[in-house]
């Protein structure tokens, strides 16, 4: 008997009611009563009865495989039965979750089974949408995609990609935007944690979290600052919690609201939205005030501490409480909890990150723990938790318009490295690209447009873009829309695109808030359920998923898709010189293999599919305390072999579990600071001093291995005859041999350098942080003296505005801040997660935070519906949830939600039965204008607002 | 004093001294022994403080309580369920048991020791119409109804301990859901036919002041003779105030209770049960008196409820200042049948007090 | 032998909603039925407290007490599970119980509220198939020798389920942990000093 997959009925349209209770259940059945009130109309909408899974006694097979939403990286074990996803069973010997899950995690399979689903390729028609072969949906896209190229050039075209690719996926999607001539490519990593990857790897070389989760137990004192796990990473809670019961580790939180986190911590500290440098500068003036610096640590090991005291002298307790509102008391409390309880870590999330000085956030933080001496310590670290499952991987496999994989940048020579890994012609590769020189140099060379400004693309004045033309068509490939700013003017922007194309499992809300009668095509993907590959957690560690069931209904895998469309276009023979095809699907490991053959950088080259593989199969014997196998086949590895993974997979490098750990030998997972940023500067040392790695040959701080510094140190005959000749004028990051990364660990000397990290970086717009008021805030007396930057004429193509938008006063209008966030039961975009009943019915309504005191001034009570306007004039019609949890002056919105605009429900615009249960308004049609001055981040965090009751 | 003996005086004293130290060091020891639940429970679950078991024990659900699930008015922990569940079932359950199972046994005493009562005076074949049709008709539905929901309550009460093992487990699931969907169909039917029946006799049922000396004569048990009596007596009339106050009560407890669709909180519910079944059970009881009396305790009566026309002796005996005032109106049996066809048989009673 | 006990520690459960999908994960309820709920005290409040709640399987169970057709019945373990074909929607279960474990997919006139539903300790119920038993009552994962999925899956290991001996131990080590170096045994006659020798010290 062949078991036919099951799917939940769906259920009728319409908002039932959410689980934060606003109506009383009287208010919502008097109006019943007289029509069907009084024969017993039910208590809320009910679907048909659902159907369950049917029970078989068919044979289980077990696959492994890892949550595909949040970056954990939670280990699952999925019974299938005759291909269809029965029963999913906690994976207890997992070493990051033991078996844990969150709402998400716990109701992983119905992901798998959503009826919800994007079923065939679908096109828009007159305003309706039709079904058409992938035959036909390629050959009209990829028609379009030549017609536009020819005419526009190739950077008319936006390939945005996705975090919730595998490694594998977002590679070869990065490889594809460049054979197809663009830098015009990008994934949610831009407005999540682009400005830590920026901030932290100019300070002290990688821009990922030090530690990891497991490590965390270890910590004396863990300080949260916009970052709330008990929501967006429940299972790091696991040893969040760990810590705080077995060593008493010290909970700090500071977040603008009390959020569940703070409700588990010793200490809370409220903290007005977008004052995060001046925090830290205040928590820095009483550490250096009372001396609880790590002065040997500094002295040794970190640069230009002295240009940060002078800047935070200026931040006395009087100053930063009045930018920040927290009062001098609680400072000094909150440095002292700090300074006492060591090792500790700070964690930062999109609440430090959503910011215009973003990058300034991110480094005061990592310039906090260098100050403390807890970088590069068990226990201590600067512990970024990433959002998507495999934002990390994505970001490290260089799907961003401004880097390569590897992030070696888009110089000519890092072009020249991977057009080698390719194995294709560089000046072939060259001729893709537009030849012409704009503002922002040649578009080769230069960083593409953001997924945070592709509004802005396509809205600007032509002449004002840094490259041919506006742009034309768009690919959302697995990426939400309703995430980004600025919701009204992306309806324009998505109106005056001659094309939109929709690559995901589900429709999304870019397939419905367009507005358009045609030229938009939904191409169905598969989840990472019906593929294999590997996923980079927030901790660095790789692991390898199985593939749990077929591809359901017509659905392809990313790469598949990749192939086809690149057939059309006429570089699939370049795309997949080096990795087979089979029929139409390319072989997932073959393209593991291609990148562990290019990404010396950061270690992406000893994780071969086979080590990985074998993690995968062995996880029960990593441990839970610190990652590492003792025993079994995988003994003495990292689990995951955590980057950097050095060397080739021969080398067997067991990973780095704690980055810059110099008490273990880089070749059992030690590490340096790297030395990324020159020897020396104004005369002084860049290079660590009188400190390294344990057993290290080289006991001082050195430069970036290169053949030169192997042959002055008379290290290069230890390479073989075939490794030098790879490595004849080449680095650790392009010596395609791993020969001189091989050497220099045989001395346990790290690859990239001994330096010291830098509190300065003088490439960036303010080279010591500095605290600079948001674009929109209702501190218009600290403009004057923290004023945003002048504006740019060109940043990542576009002009970027900051003081012309603040210098407008729009307080009198909207004096409200508003800032947004994450719920526990969905994520990101939520059109996937909406789409699951087990997950919807938990949050069912779309709703504002309000604080009792703020709601009684505007006469507003809990359950109202209310209208939330943005400073930019979007509107949002929400419910009002009346909660202390946030400040009088703040209010706060979830972002998952979306189905609506401005009051209008999008329901019917979503093909026949692939609606999400959960319809709600996107908080981003609310939010406005502003832009890191490094990165382009949105400033989602911080911005204003107006609030009225909803007639 | 020898010197040994100053030794065992201090040796007795330093003994004295250590028993006392010891003593000392002893009670240390028991006092930090006692349990400290305050204490322990801060450090068990420190989040959890007084004023949280407080909210928890009253069952508070104030603004900043949330529930996950959707549409949930529950308080966390709903400690009137239990104290419903006990009142129940150590009170109620059994005292109606004993009500109901009691009443038949009075009854069948009464009736063994104590026999019918017979008409004093042998009838005289004249009749007088006692009950109408629409009250007959009424009487007799809200009596089958009152029977079946009175045995189908009882089996909701009472069936698991008596009727499950002697039905079986195949019929039983059978018969329950017969059991409740007799009763919650045919309760409110029973309701409304009652409220109307009751407004319908209310002018026969106002008390009067000889209802009192019927009582004191026990209704005629005591001492020779009848007691005054209207058209309803004292008994009567306590049979119907009872109907009109437990039964109401269990009436509109029983609308409660049939119908939730209103979103009666638990709370309401278990009240609601509780009446219900006080005042049904206690109903049952003398609804047995009452029936008992109507049909086999005493003659004459039944056939007043089913053809209508009670004999001129019975209402002489029993109810006679009723029969004072409609005496004039009295027919021979044999007119009956014309009679009946003439005023087809709904002419309203004649009335009186 | 064993006594089968839920326990949530709420100075764990951070409202992750994890147990209550996991519920769904394995047994399949329909929409609106949600065996197991999270409840947050004093949300947004520096007191704010959160812990799961789903059927307590009582010893002395107050749904069994009330119930007119027998539907509830205890194991041996203590499991209180429900027999669906003998259910007729009274709702008694629903007004004894303290936790509001028992749910009905209806609430319609004359009492009309369907079959009742409640959290079955992953011990499935009554039948006559494993078919029949999974569409009634969801899994029945005690049989496979293995634990309700959600506290199996609970975020932060703060929903605990199993042996009540077990439970409490697991329980009591935490307590130590967080700093009663009693063990919170305090004034048991039957403690001694070494059976309660627990270094906190030791990361176990």
């Amino acid at each position: 008997m062949r078991l036919t997959p099951k799917s939940d009925t769906p259920r009728a349209s319409g908002l039932g009611i959410s689980r934060r209770q606003f109506l009383q259940r009287s208010g919502a059945t008097t109006g019943g009563l007289a029509a069907a009130g009084f024969m017993g109309a039910p208590m809320m909408q009910r679907a048909e009865a659902a159907e369950k899974t049917a029970w078989s006694d068919a044979p289980v097979e077990t696959k492994r495989t890892v949550c595909s939403h949040c970056s954990v990286g939670c280990g699952v074990y999925a019974e299938v039965q005759e291909g269809v996803w029965t029963k999913q069973e906690p994976a207890f010997d997992h070493p990051i979750n033991r078996g844990a899950h969150c709402a998400k995690g716990a109701s992983l399979r119905q992901h798998g089974h959503s009826s919800r689903r994007l079923k065939y390729p679908m096109k828009l028609v007159g305003g309706e949408w039709q079904r058409l072969s992938w035959e036909d949906a390629i050959e009209e896209i990829g028609n379009k995609v030549l017609a536009l190229t020819e005419q526009h050039g190739p950077d008319s075209i936006y390939w945005l990609g996705s975090a919730k690719f595998n490694n594998e996926q977002a590679y070869l999607m990065r490889k594809f935007a460049a054979l197809a001539g663009t830098n015009n490519t990008d994934h949610q990593a831009r407005i999540c944690h682009s400005t830590t990857v920026a901030g932290v790897a100019n300070t002290w070389g990688y821009g990922a979290m030090t530690n990891s989760l497991n490590d965390i137990q270890n910590s004396r004192s863990i300080m949260f600052i916009g970052s709330n796990p008990s929501e967006a990473h429940p299972v790091a809670m696991q040893h969040i919690l760990l810590a705080k019961e077995r060593s008493q580790a010290e909970i700090i939180v500071v977040d603008p609201r009390f959020t569940r986190t703070a409700a588990k911590a010793d200490s809370y500290v409220r903290l007005r939205p977008g004052s995060d440098v001046a925090f830290i500068w205040g928590l820095l003036w009483h550490i250096f005030e009372n001396g609880w610096e790590d002065s040997q640590y500094i002295d040794q090991r970190v640069y230009a501490m002295d240009q940060v005291r002078e800047e935070v002298a200026t931040f006395s307790p009087e100053v930063v409480e009045n930018i920040t509102g927290v009062p001098e008391e609680t400072m000094r409390d909150t440095a002292r909890r700090l300074a006492e309880n060591r090792p500790g870590c700070i964690v930062w999330c999109m609440g430090g990150t959503q910011h215009t000085t973003g990058n300034n956030n991110t480094r005061a933080y990592c310039i906090l723990e260098l100050a403390l001496g807890n970088i590069g310590k068990s226990g201590g670290g600067a512990n970024i938790f990433r959002g998507h499952d495999n934002v990390q991987g994505a970001t490290d496999l260089g799907l961003m318009s401004h880097s390569l994989p590897g992030y070696y940048g888009l110089s000519e020579g890092a072009w020249k490295h991977w057009a080698g890994v390719w194995d294709l012609d560089y000046e072939w590769l060259q001729s893709r690209f537009d030849q012409n020189e704009y503002v922002d140099g040649k578009p080769m060379h230069s960083s593409g447009i953001t997924v945070s400004r592709w509004i802005d693309g396509v809205l600007e004045q032509e002449e004002d873009i840094s490259q041919r033309t506006r742009l034309k068509a768009m690919f959302y490939w697995g990426h939400a829309v309703n995430s980004q700013t600025r919701g009204p003017e992306m309806q324009k922007a998505m109106q005056q695109l001659e094309m939109m194309v929709i690559v995901d499992p589900y429709p999304t809300v870019a397939g419905v808030m367009h507005g358009r009668q045609d030229g938009v095509y939904l191409l169905p993907a598969a989840t990472q359920f019906e593929t294999t590959g590997s996923v980079t957690a927030t901790n660095r560690s790789i692991q390898w998923r199985d593939q749990v069931i077929e591809p359901l209904f017509e659905s392809k895998p990313d790469h598949e898709i990749m192939y086809l469309l690149s057939q059309k276009l006429g570089f699939s023979d370049e795309l997949f010189k080096n990795i087979k095809v089979e029929g139409t699907e390319p072989l997932i490991e073959d393209i593991t293999r291609e990148f562990n053959a290019g990404m010396w950088t950061v270690g992406y080259t000893g994780q071969s599919p086979e080590r990985l593989k074998e993690h995968q199969q062995n996880w029960h014997t990593f441990s839970f305390r610190d990652l590492k196998a003792e025993g079994g086949p995988a003994d003495g590895d990292y689990y995951g072999l955590p980057w950097p993974c050095w060397g080739t997979a021969e080398m067997g490098h067991p990973g780095t579990p704690i980055l810059y750990d110099t008490s273990k030998k880089v070749s059992e997972g030690g590490l340096t600071f790297r030395a990324r940023f020159g020897i020396e500067r104004d005369g002084e040392n860049l290079l660590a001093d009188g400190v390294f790695s344990r057993d290290s040959d080289l006991e001082d701080g050195y430069p970036e291995f290169t053949d030169t510094m192997l042959k002055d140190l008379g290290w290069w005959d230890e390479l073989t005859d075939a490794e030098k000749t790879a490595a004849e004028g080449k680095n650790w990051k392009t010596d395609l041999s791993g020969g001189i990364q091989r050497v220099a660990i045989a001395h346990e000397c790290a690859p990239f350098g001994n330096a010291k990290a830098r509190c300065n970086v003088w490439t960036f717009p303010d080279p010591i942080p500095k605290h600079r008021e948001p674009l929109y805030t209702s501190r218009r007396d600290l403009v004057k003296d923290y004023p945003t930057w002048p504006d740019v004429t060109s940043h990542y193509r576009l002009p970027t505005l900051y003081r012309s938008i603040q210098e407008q006063d729009v307080t009198g209008k909207y004096p409200i801040i508003l800032t947004s966030g994450r719920l526990v039961e969905y994520e990101g975009g939520g059109e996937e997660t909406r789409s699951m009943s087990w997950l919807a019915e938990l949050q069912q309504e779309m709703f504002v935070e309000i604080n009792p005191a703020l709601a009684n001034d505007l006469a507003i009570a809990e359950g109202d519906m209310v209208w939330v306007e943005g400073a930019e004039g979007g509107r949002v019609r929400v419910k009002a949830l009346v909660t202390p949890r946030v400040a009088p002056e703040v209010v706060f919105m979830p972002f998952h939600f979306g189905g609506m605009f401005q009051g209008e429900s999008l329901h019917d615009r979503y093909p026949e039965g692939s609606a999400p249960y959960v319809l709600g308004e996107a908080a981003n049609t609310a939010t406005t204008y502003g832009y890191d001055s490094v990165t382009q981040m949105q400033e989602t965090k911080c911005t204003l607002c107006r609030i009225e009751k909803a007639s | 004093m020898s010197m040994s003996m100053m030794h065992a005086g201090a040796a007795r004293r330093l003994l004295t001294l250590l028993v006392l130290l010891a003593g000392l060091v002893l009670s240390q020891l028991a006092l930090a022994q006692q349990a400290d639940p305050g204490r322990e429970a801060a450090f068990a679950v420190p989040a959890v403080d007084a004023e949280l078991w407080r909210q928890v024990k009253e069952g508070e659900t104030g603004p900043n309580y949330r529930d996950s699930r959707a549409e949930s008015t529950y308080n966390l922990v709903n400690t009137s369920g239990e104290t419903w569940r006990q009142i129940r079932e150590r009170w109620v359950s059994p005292f109606g048991a004993i009500a109901v199972l009691g009443m038949m046994a009075a009854i069948v005493l009464f009736y063994l020791m104590v026999g019918r009562k017979h008409l004093d005076e042998p009838r005289t074949g004249r009749k007088l119409l006692r009950w109408s049709l629409v009250v007959r008709s009424l009487h007799w539905t809200v009596a089958t109804l009152f029977i079946l929901l009175a045995i189908t309550g009882l089996n909701l009460a009472y069936g698991k301990t008596l009727l499950r093992p002697l039905f079986g487990d195949g019929a039983w699931s059978a018969m329950m859901s017969g059991t409740k969907l007799i009763h919650n169909y045919l309760g409110p039917l029973f309701g409304i036919l009652l409220v109307i029946l009751l407004l319908r006799l209310l002018s026969h049922n106002i008390p009067k002041a000889h209802d009192l000396q019927w009582f004191a004569k026990g209704g005629g048990l005591v001492g020779k003779g009848h007691p005054d009596a209207g058209f309803a007596n004292g008994g009567e009339k306590v049979w119907y105030w009872l109907l009109a106050t437990a039964g109401l009560a269990v009436i509109a407890s029983g609308f409660v209770l049939d119908f939730p669709n209103y979103g009666q909180a638990r709370d309401t519910m278990q009240w609601a049960g509780i009446i219900h079944a006080v005042g049904a059970l206690g109903l049952t009881a003398v609804a047995l008196g009452h029936i008992y009396i109507g049909t086999v305790g005493t003659e004459g009566s039944l056939e007043g409820m089913t053809t209508g026309y009670v004999d001129e002796s019975w209402a002489k005996e029993h109810h006679n200042l009723w029969y004072d005032e409609v005496k004039d109106q009295a027919i021979p049996e044999d007119q009956l049948a014309e009679h009946r066809q003439a005023s087809q048989g709904d002419e309203p009673a004649p009335r009186s007090g | 032998m064993a006594t089968m006990k839920f326990m949530c520690d709420a100075e764990r459960c951070i409202e992750c909603n994890g147990c209550v999908t996991a519920c769904k994960n394995a047994n399949e309820v329909e929409w609106g039925v949600q065996r197991r709920r999270v409840v947050t005290l004093n949300d947004g409040e520096p007191s704010e407290v959160s812990i799961s709640v789903a059927c307590m399987h009582c010893d002395d169970a107050p749904c069994i007490a009330v119930c007119p057709t027998e539907t509830l019945y205890q194991r041996d373990d203590g499991i209180v599970l429900h027999d669906k074909d003998l259910c007729i929607g009274c709702g008694y279960c629903l007004y004894a119980c303290p936790f509001g474990a028992p749910q009905f997919p209806k609430q319609n006139a004359f009492g009309e509220r369907g079959k009742m539903d409640k959290c079955t300790f992953c011990a499935g119920g009554p039948a006559e198939t494993k078919e029949e038993e999974y569409q009634k009552y969801g899994a029945n994962r005690i049989a496979e020798g293995k634990l309700p999925l959600c506290a199996e899956m609970c975020s932060t290991k703060a929903l605990l389920a199993g042996d009540a001996q077990e439970v409490a131990d697991i329980f009591r080590q935490r307590v130590v942990q967080r700093g009663h170096k009693d063990g919170g045994w305090s004034g048991n006659p039957r403690a001694d000093a070494d059976s309660l020798a627990y270094d906190a010290t030791q990361q176990g």
